[in-house]
This record gives C-alpha cells, sequence and structure tokens, in this order.
C-alpha cells in the first residue's frame, strides 16, 4: 500500500511540475502540500481508527470476548500491572537479560569478527565451526540450556548471547573483509606501519558494518529473550505473559505483547539514533 | 613546513649526480586463469632528481604497474629498482603516491588527513597539523580544512590526496593518473595546479597518464609505451619553457611534439592491430 502511495505521490508532484512548467513554477507547490498534509492526517488517524473498529468487533458479540478483549480491558490490566508494582520489576528484569546478553554477545561478536576477518589463520580455524553453528535458531538450545544452567539468569543470558553473537561476528567478519583496498595502500604510502593499520584503518573501515550487524541484533536479543523467558523465569515480560495465559487473562497477555513490541521499537529507534552518532563522519 | 622554492627544474646536466630513481630490466609478470602474462618487459629507464617524467601509454600497458613496483606495493619479477640508490622492497614514506581515486581516510577531516602520513612518522600530534595547515593553504582549500572528504568535489577530493602525499616531504612523487576521474574543465585546472605546486616543492615526479596532452604539458620528458607486452616505445624530451601552463597547448612547439608522439603511437597501434590480425 505504502508503494502504491508513493507512486501515487510520484505521479502528482509530476503532474505537478508539467503545470509548473505552463505556468511558471504557481501550481505546484499547493498540489504537494495538500497531498503530504493529508498522508499526515491519514497516518495519525491510523493507529485511533484500528483501535475503534478492535473495540467494536470485540464488544459485538460476533467473538468470545475472554479470548478476544477489546483494548479497553487490555488498557485496564495494562494499569494493574503497573499497579501492583510487578510491571517494573517485570521490565527490569527483562531488561537486564537484553542489554547484558547484547553487550556481551556484541562485544564477543566483534573481537572474533575482527579477528576473523584480519587474520587467514585464526579465520579457517574458527569460520567453519561458525558457519554451521549460526543457522541454528537460538531457540532450539533451550531444552539444553535447562540441562545445562537450569532455570538459572545464567542460561537465559546464555541465548541472548548466542543470537546476538553470529550476527555481530558476520557482519564484522565482512566489514573487515570488506574494507576499501586502496585505504590500505594509500596508508601503506604515508608510512603507516602494519601493526597500526588495523586501529588506524581497519576498525574505522568496518564500523558501518558493525554498526549494521549490532542494529539487526538489537532485534535478535528480544527475539531470544522470548525463548529464554518461556524457558522457564521468575520475572519478566514474556514470563508475564505467560503466566497470563495459564490464568486465562487475555487482556494481560495482549496488553504484555504491546509491552514488548512497544520497548523493542524505543529500543531499536534508540540504537538509530546512537548509530548516527557512531559513523560519525557520514 | 619548509617548502623551499624548487631547485631549477633537472635536466641533463644533473645526469652525473645519482639518479632518484633507476628501474633497470623491469619484468612483471601475472598469474591468470589462462596462464602466465607478460604485463611489463624489460623495462629501463632513469629519473634524475627533481625531474618531471610522464609514463603515457594506452591502458593495459603496464604503466600502473610499473608506477606501484616503484611504490613498492607490487614486486617485480624480474629487474631492480633502486629509488635514491636503495633498493625498493615495500613502501617507503620517501616515496608518495596520488593513485587515480583520492582514497582519503572517510573518518578523518581534511586536515587530520593530510596530518595522518606526519604523525605515522612519529610527528606531534600539533605539529603534524601545522604541516597540515601549510598544504591546506598551499592546495587552496582553507575553508575545507575541517570538512569531511564525502563533502568534497572530486576535484577538491585529490586536492586533498596530493597534499597529504606530500606531507611527508617524498624525494619521489609518483602520481597514477589522478586526474583521469574528473571531466575536462577541473582536470585542466588541476595541471596548472600541480605545475604551480611543481615550482614549490624539490620533488622528482613520475606521472603515469594516457593523455597525451596532458603528458606533454606537465613533463620535462614523455616515456611512451606500448601495451602487450608493456615496453618504452620511445622517450621524448619536453623542451617547452617553464613555468608552463596548460595554455601552452597552442604553440607551434608544442602541436610539433604532440605530432612526434601522436606518429609513434599510431605507427604501434597499427603493429599492433595488423599484428592481432594475423594471430
Amino acid at each position: 500500500m505504502e508503494i502504491a502511495t508513493r507512486a501515487a505521490m510520484q505521479e502528482a508532484t509530476s503532474a505537478g511540475r508539467d503545470i509548473a512548467i505552463r505556468t511558471g513554477g504557481r501550481a505546484r507547490r499547493p498540489n504537494s502540500v495538500r497531498l503530504r498534509r493529508l498522508n499526515i492526517l491519514v497516518g495519525a488517524l491510523s493507529l485511533p481508527l484500528f483501535i475503534g473498529l478492535w473495540e467494536l468487533v470485540s464488544r459485538s458479540g460476533t467473538v468470545n470476548m475472554v479470548l478476544f478483549p477489546p483494548p479497553t480491558v487490555v488498557a485496564a490490566a495494562v494499569l494493574e500491572w503497573i499497579r501492583s508494582g510487578q510491571f517494573f520489576s517485570d521490565l527490569l528484569a527483562s531488561l537486564f537479560r537484553v542489554t547484558t546478553g547484547f553487550i556481551i554477545g556484541g562485544a564477543l561478536g566483534i573481537l572474533l569478527g575482527v579477528l576473523t576477518g584480519q587474520f587467514p589463520l585464526i579465520s579457517s580455524l574458527l569460520s567453519p565451526l561458525f558457519h554451521i553453528l549460526r543457522p541454528i535458531p537460538p531457540i532450539a538450545f533451550v531444552p539444553i540450556v535447562i540441562l545445562w544452567f537450569g532455570l538459572s539468569e545464567a542460561g537465559k543470558l546464555f541465548l541472548v548471547v548466542w543470537g546476538v553473537f553470529f550476527t555481530v561476528w558476520l557482519s564484522t567478519h565482512i566489514g573487515v573483509q570488506k574494507v576499501d583496498r586502496g585505504l590500505i595502500r594509500a596508508a601503506l604510502m604515508l608510512g603507516t606501519p602494519r601493526r597500526q593499520m588495523l586501529q588506524e584503518i581497519v576498525l574505522l573501515g568496518a564500523l558501518p558494518y558493525i554498526v549494521v550487524g549490532l542494529r539487526t541484533a538489537v532485534s535478535i536479543s528480544f527475539y531470544t529473550l522470548v525463548a529464554a523467558e518461556l524457558a522457564g523465569a521468575f520475572a519478566g515480560i514474556v514470563y508475564r505473559i505467560e503466566i497470563a495465559q495459564q490464568n486465562l487473562q487475555t487482556g494481560q497477555v495482549m496488553g504484555g505483547l504491546a509491552a514488548l513490541g512497544l520497548i523493542s521499537f524505543i529500543a531499536d529507534r534508540l540504537f538509530a539514533a546512537l548509530a548516527e552518532r557512531i559513523v560519525w563522519w557520514r | 613546513m619548509n617548502l623551499a622554492l624548487a631547485s631549477s627544474p633537472a635536466s641533463v646536466e644533473s645526469a652525473r649526480t645519482q639518479p632518484a630513481i633507476q628501474v633497470s630490466n623491469l619484468s612483471i609478470v601475472f598469474d591468470t586463469k589462462r596462464g602466465q602474462i607478460i604485463a611489463v618487459d624489460r623495462v629501463s629507464f632513469d629519473v634524475a632528481p627533481g625531474e618531471f617524467v610522464c609514463i603515457a601509454g594506452p591502458s593495459g600497458c603496464g604503466k600502473s604497474t610499473v608506477l606501484n613496483t616503484i611504490a613498492g606495493l607490487e614486486v617485480p619479477f624480474e629487474g631492480e629498482i633502486l629509488v635514491e640508490g636503495a633498493p625498493v622492497y615495500s613502501p617507503r614514506p620517501d616515496v608518495g603516491m596520488v593513485f587515480q581515486q583520492p582514497h582519503l581516510f572517510p573518518w578523518k577531516s581534511v586536515r587530520s588527513n593530510i596530518a595522518h602520513g606526519p604523525r605515522m612518522l612519529g610527528k606531534s600530534t600539533t605539529e603534524a597539523y601545522a604541516i597540515a595547515d601549510d598544504l591546506i593553504a598551499m592546495v587552496g582549500l582553507k575553508r575545507f580544512a575541517d570538512a569531511y572528504p564525502n563533502t568534497l568535489s572530486g576535484g577538491m577530493q585529490q586536492r586533498v590526496a596530493i597534499a597529504r602525499a606530500l606531507a611527508n616531504q617524498p624525494r619521489v612523487l609518483l602520481m597514477d593518473e589522478p586526474f583521469g576521474a574528473l571531466d575536462a574543465q577541473t582536470r585542466a585546472v588541476m595541471q596548472d595546479n600541480l605545475l604551480a605546486l611543481r615550482d614549490r616543492i624539490k620533488a622528482t615526479i613520475v606521472f603515469v597518464t594516457h593523455d597525451i596532452d596532458e603528458a606533454i604539458v606537465l613533463a620535462d620528458r614523455v616515456l611512451i609505451m606500448s601495451a602487450g607486452p608493456g615496453r618504452i616505445l620511445r622517450e621524448v624530451a619536453v623542451k617547452l619553457p617553464r613555468p608552463r601552463s596548460s595554455s601552452v597547448m597552442v604553440e607551434p612547439a608544442y602541436l610539433s611534439l604532440k605530432k612526434d608522439c601522436l606518429d609513434v603511437i599510431r605507427a604501434e597501434g597499427l603493429r599492433a592491430f595488423n599484428q592481432s590480425d594475423a594471430d
């Protein structure tokens, strides 16, 4: 649908341009401004419209309200969740797992990605192993993680670290390998010692790739969080969703989903903003 | 930085002193899927200190390969290269290079790009920046000292690349079609800039180009190379007066030189064409 809108807009602006040529540039702007305003208006109405429709369908009697509660019920459940104080302990537990796992997995991924990207011998040793382990979905490790770590925090961190590590490792590895040979030659001609090449050229050259890998890993850390908390926990957003499901508190389940979506959205946006500062020369 | 005015352009008189560059019997062989290919076949030439030599020839004649070997970026299959009397095994800070692409470090400002070389050679950041600022003034980019390369035009980027190569005060400056990617107008301006710059630095310059006009405008001597395998066909001394600018291109002396060069190139082209026909 977005594509259709964009095509329509392009058509509108190019039609506007034709008029502009004929009338000396006055016709184009009002037209495109009106279109842009319409887009903003539709965008602002999107969520309220959707929620209103949901409320109507839920209360119409055509669906089971226990299984498909209206947004007002969901909101009440969320408010109760917050008031009880459980929301913040759940949030903290989940955020702790995601951030700690992300930092450990990211750091390991960058470290090993630089090593395998820069040194062919290390790459020959590790890359085959990593390429076999990487495609296994982290969720598949839940059974063995429970065997190894029981229900401890270490097991949950392990899952998040596992998911984050391979993404960051691969993008760092590729980034290091793709550093412009021309920059290396230029640096060599300027007297850059080979042992300083890593810090002066390679790391910075690979930085845009590393940042992309880290950003992908932000979403992955939330995926793996779900697996980790479903495997058994004592607090956490996904843990709360599971408990609510067992008690048939569907409103709470939906509230939990919304919270998870919102947190993961905010995390992605924050990282995107951060990424622009990390790659400062763009 | 002390960018003293140049000693008078070197010429035949200085041949008695040690050449800045000696290339003797240089052959370079590439391994390809179809077997070994002789890219450069027994090329020999000397360059006097302070001399400006252009190597001109069609693409694929191995002229860039010769330059890369002088730079120490490629290893000769056979033969020897001496710069300032010492054999070249790897890149040396007294040999600077400007590539066809500017290859500026995108994460460094213009000033930091130029300061990179001096910093790598152990100068303090303050000293390196002072050197950079002198060179920035020299290439006329004062307003852009703190800009990042991706905000500069192609011509400006290449001026930064030249300043960066000069920052280590190289005895030898190698230029590999540095203006090849620029539009014709910018290229003419850059040629004039280089000629003016050249009068202020002491470096010996070897400049590779496929543009015979560019070669004659810039050089004291033009080496014309042929392709397949790369060999030196002819040496043409350019005795046009200096200081020179691209306006020299309309003078009779220039035109007769150009005719000589074109005759050599045409004869070789014809020979190569007939040969490939006979194959």
